[in-house]
């Protein structure tokens, strides 16, 4: 349903030249939690952002369904975004003056959502990421680390996206926390039938994840480890 | 939660900067409001104005305004000559009396004295002089004893009075064709036969403690005081009016006139209908000038604060509008990383424009709420102090535009004649009242929306450049 198709980002900075991306393809099925690890700077966040159409492909393809992001408009790309990509970033990036209810129905806002509907989804939503009621309407600058995160996940669930990508995930949380948050990734897509893309560079979080790819020289090479 | 909800909660995001950011539009708003109130209230004053006192023409005969005044006086002829040209919509004569106090001149029954004084006596002598038992209600002043003194040639060190200006009228109206204002009793009735009923200013009433029905006597006839007036000057009240006829045979010269006030239908014929006055009546018989030609400077000189306001009115607008600009601008730069993450979770470009003009609209709302209480109480007092910062330079122009007949004997005529329409004018200026009307109030502040919207639609369309990715700045 994912197909990646010789994907290459440069950057150019003064007279250098970096290609954190250089000729990335592979293929991704529905409802599988995947890795990618690699060292700091070899490219995992330019990765996930050419994915998720955050960032446009030097050259090189990303295919969802048969419809190619090379060829859609700004426009399109947006509605790519919000209806089949859920982002979950390592600085959690809530809005911080709202409150985790109204932070989860934003993607649902933006969608077109009636307000009834999304906020009954928003609230079994943010059950499903075990945030307590009480805090459903609180302020999410007012949440603790991971109680952001388990929000933001809320969040990247709330269109029933086909893809999540996680950027470094559990980045930002103790290590007891990061493997809940894993955890609850991984029941999440097998509940939801999602694909979840995370990026980290902890081996342990990596080995819980159904594929695992390695990021090195721009090139993804899936690592096959014997037994899971 | 709404578009909206959230403009007005990023509004109050950090409080402290925006009430600061309130205070300061409303500061700009409140003058653009106060601005416009007075740019208002002066221009209605100015329409009042051109409508009320600029359409008449004075007409005196020729030579009449100089010191040696000569030719040959107004007639009825004259009048109805002048009803007859195009545009003319009422013709007014008058008949002037100089009234000396008995009392005064007690020794001084010589004729000299009396009502053949020559060319000074009056504009072109043509102002009889008779006795009454009335005292002058204003001073002589510098200029008035100089001017007696001159005119007696006797005794220096008599003290005088100045004269009392009587005059016949034809209708209910000042020697400037304005309607009187009967302040207690009534007019004279028939303005067009003799009779012994008069008018007396408020001034000359009190200092002779003259009430309506009260008697005094002119040339030793008895007249019964039917009302008081209020002309609005100390001069215009030293004065009495009795009918035409009255003052004619007063004279003893019927069919007489003084001058005539000329009313024409509209601002516009004033001009033509100069001219074809004057040449109707012939340049050597009468000249025709424009009565309130003082009263063009006062609505020149409000003209100026019209002009001035408005200007202040648009800078105080762009300046609000240059706050929002700014003010937004600031705020997009700030939540660039926070307008990546909008874009990446799929807000489309408008709404997030949207969100910020909305947001924009809240702080110019509430500066407008602020703004529009300080000029519901400050534009009373701004309109008035351009008014009279103003007013000021029209009254040295004025005053030097008196002098010549200031300098006349007898001040108050024609001297007192053209300074009480002109004390009418400094009346009318100062009297400007800048009510902070509800509509213009309005107006004023749809105006500023329509600003504001335009200075937030600049940051507004810049979030659309901010590219989805910087939502993983600084990661
Ligand atoms: N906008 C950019 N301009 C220039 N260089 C960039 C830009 N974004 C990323 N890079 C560079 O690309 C490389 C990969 O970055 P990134 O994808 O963030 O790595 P990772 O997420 O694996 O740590 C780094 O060297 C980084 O400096
Ligand atoms: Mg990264």
């Amino acid at each position: 349903m994912i197909e990646v198709k010789d994907l290459v980002r440069r950057f150019k900075s003064g007279d250098r030249t970096i290609t954190p991306v250089n000729g990335v393809s592979f293929e991704f099925g529905k409802g599988s939690l995947a890795s990618i690890v690699g060292k700091s700077g070899s490219g995992k966040s330019t990765l996930l952002s050419l994915l998720g159409a955050l960032d446009k492909p030097t050259s090189g393809d990303v295919v969802v369904d048969g419809v190619s992001l090379a060829g859609l408009p700004d426009g399109k790309l947006t509605e790519y975004r919000r209806r089949d990509i859920g982002f979950v970033f390592q600085q959690f990036n809530l809005i911080p003056n709202l409150s985790a209810l109204d932070n989860v129905m934003l993607p649902m806002e933006f969608a077109g959502i009636r307000k009834a509907a999304r906020a009954q989804r928003a609230r079994e939503l943010l059950e499903q990421v075990q945030l307590e009621p009480e805090k459903h309407t609180r302020r999410t600058n007012r949440l603790s680390g991971g109680e952001q995160q388990r929000v933001a996940i809320a969040r990247a669930l709330a269109n029933e996206p086909k893809l999540i990508l996680a950027d470094e995930p559990t980045g930002n949380l103790d290590e007891q926390t990061g493997e809940h948050i894993i955890e609850l990734l991984s029941s999440l897509s097998r509940d939801h039938n999602t694909t979840i893309l995370v990026v980290t560079h902890d081996r342990g979080l990596a080995q819980k994840t159904d594929r695992r790819f390695r990021l090195q020289q721009g090139r993804l090479n899936e690592e096959v480890t014997a037994g899971k | 939660m709404s578009v909206l909800a959230r403009s007005v909660g990023n509004a109050f995001r950090n409080k402290i900067r925006t009430a600061a950011v309130v205070a300061v539009l409303a500061v700009a708003i409140g003058l653009a409001l106060s601005m416009l109130v007075a740019n208002q209230a002066v221009g209605a004053k100015v329409q009042e104005l051109n409508a009320s006192v600029g359409t008449t023409l004075t007409v005196n005969p020729a030579g009449g305004q100089g010191f040696e005044g000569g030719g040959e006086p107004l007639t009825s002829a004259d009048a109805a000559t002048a009803a007859a040209v195009p545009n003319v919509t009422s013709v007014v004569g008058t008949k002037a009396l100089r009234l000396r106090t008995e009392t005064t001149t007690a020794g001084s029954t010589d004729p000299a004295d009396g009502a053949a004084q020559p060319g000074p006596g009056g504009p072109g002598g043509q102002a009889a002089s008779l006795t009454t038992s009335l005292v002058a209600a204003v001073d002589a002043g510098t200029l008035g004893t100089r001017n007696n003194a001159g005119n007696s040639g006797s005794t220096a060190a008599r003290t005088f009075t100045l004269p009392i200006t009587a005059t016949g009228i034809a209708a209910e109206v000042d020697t400037a064709g304005k309607a009187l204002e009967i302040t207690s009793g009534t007019g004279l009735g028939d303005y067009t036969v003799a009779g012994t009923k008069a008018l007396v200013g408020t001034t000359l009433a009190e200092k002779n403690l003259l009430k309506v029905g009260s008697t005094f006597t002119i040339a030793d006839k008895t007249y019964t005081v039917t009302g008081v007036f209020d002309a609005g000057t100390a001069f215009g009240n030293n004065a009495v009016y009795l009918t035409l006829p009255e003052a004619q045979a007063l004279a003893g010269t019927p069919g007489e006139l003084s001058s005539m006030v000329v009313t024409v239908n509209s601002m516009e014929n004033v001009d033509t209908t100069k001219t074809e006055l004057q040449e109707a009546l012939g340049s050597g018989k009468a000249d025709v000038t424009q009565g309130q030609r003082n009263l063009e400077t006062a609505v020149a000189s409000l003209d100026s604060v019209k002009g001035i306001s408005l200007v202040a009115f648009i800078a105080a607008l762009a300046t609000a509008g240059l706050i929002i600009l700014l003010i937004m601008v600031m705020l997009v730069r700030e939540r660039r990383r926070e307008i990546g993450v909008l874009k990446a979770i799929g807000a489309r470009n408008r709404t997030i424009g949207l969100q910020f003009v909305l947001e924009a609209l809240v702080l110019v709302a509430l500066g407008s709420v602020v703004g529009a209480a300080i000029a519901s109480f400050a534009s009373g007092g701004i309109a008035s102090a351009l008014v009279s910062s103003n007013s000021a330079a029209g009254t040295t122009g004025a005053a030097a535009q008196r002098g010549p007949a200031g300098g006349l004997p007898g001040g108050a005529f024609p001297g007192g004649g053209q300074g009480g329409p002109f004390g009418g004018a400094s009346q009318l200026l100062t009297s400007v009242t800048a009510n902070a009307s509800p509509g213009v109030i309005a107006a004023g502040i749809a105006a500023v929306f329509a600003v504001a919207v335009v200075g937030a639609l600049v940051p507004a369309l810049l979030t659309a450049r901010i590219r989805p990715i910087e939502v993983l700045r600084g990661e």
